[in-house]
């Protein structure tokens, strides 16, 4: 079993930790895209709210490849993908009486969304 | 899990006031259960997603009655035990301990 020594601590803190990979996966999406969350409610853990499942959303940046965590959570590996910022409108989560000014945005992985199938 | 951790969207709960010159953590307890979740996750035994699950394990009439620093300390003691770095009742006598130092 590892140890972190008092010694240890202030170099391991300023270092941090990131969930990014360093390994090169194909995006699913492109900024630009119009995509829509899925509707799944997974017993483990997730970090797709609620309240977007089956929201329709346009992807506004892609932030690179992260773990995974619903796979990760559960010792299932770490499924490197693809996270975007999704921007979506209030009056699409919240319905017509939100403000149709307001907007937000979500960071999401390439497994919690689909391409939006349109109209 | 759709836990009551997921509260985005929920009313009822009051105006989220903003408190000027916060400090990081507000009781020398919550420095400590800081401290000992990051010591005790370099032990290797889980990883951060791990962490955060069982944090939403916490029975969620518990949950929305404790604070922040309340659940990473459940949650740690979840971990622990489940892994079995500690039992149950060592956690148990350690808390009667405190208890019976402190009514001194």
């Amino acid at each position: 079993m590892r140890v972190l020594r008092a010694a240890d601590v202030g170099r391991v803190i300023l270092k941090g930790g990131s969930a990014r990979v360093h390994e090169p996966r194909a995006a699913k999406f492109r900024p630009g895209d119009r995509v829509v969350a899925r509707n799944v409610h997974p017993v483990g853990h997730t970090r797709l709210p609620r309240y977007v499942r089956g929201r329709r959303g346009t992807v506004d940046r892609d932030h690179g490849v992260f773990v995974f965590p619903d796979t990760h959570a559960l010792g299932q590996g770490k499924t490197p993908q693809h996270v975007y910022s999704v921007r979506f409108t209030a009056r699409e989560l919240w319905g017509p009486a939100a403000s149709p000014r307001d907007a937000i945005y979500v960071d999401l992985w390439d497994d919690y969304l689909d391409p939006d199938p349109g109209p | 899990m759709n836990g009551v951790h997921d509260m985005g969207g929920m009313h009822g709960f009051g105006p989220v006031v903003a408190e000027a010159h916060e400090p990081v953590f507000h009781a020398e307890w919550e420095r400590r259960a800081f401290a000992l979740t990051l010591a005790a996750g370099f032990l290797g035994e889980w990883n951060i997603d791990m962490s955060r699950f069982a944090r939403e394990q916490m029975p969620p009439a518990a949950y929305l009655a404790s604070s922040y620093y309340e659940h990473w300390l459940w949650g740690l003691e979840h971990l622990l035990v489940e892994r079995g770095l500690l039992t149950r009742g060592e956690v148990e006598a350690r808390v009667t301990a405190l208890a019976a130092r402190e009514a001194r």
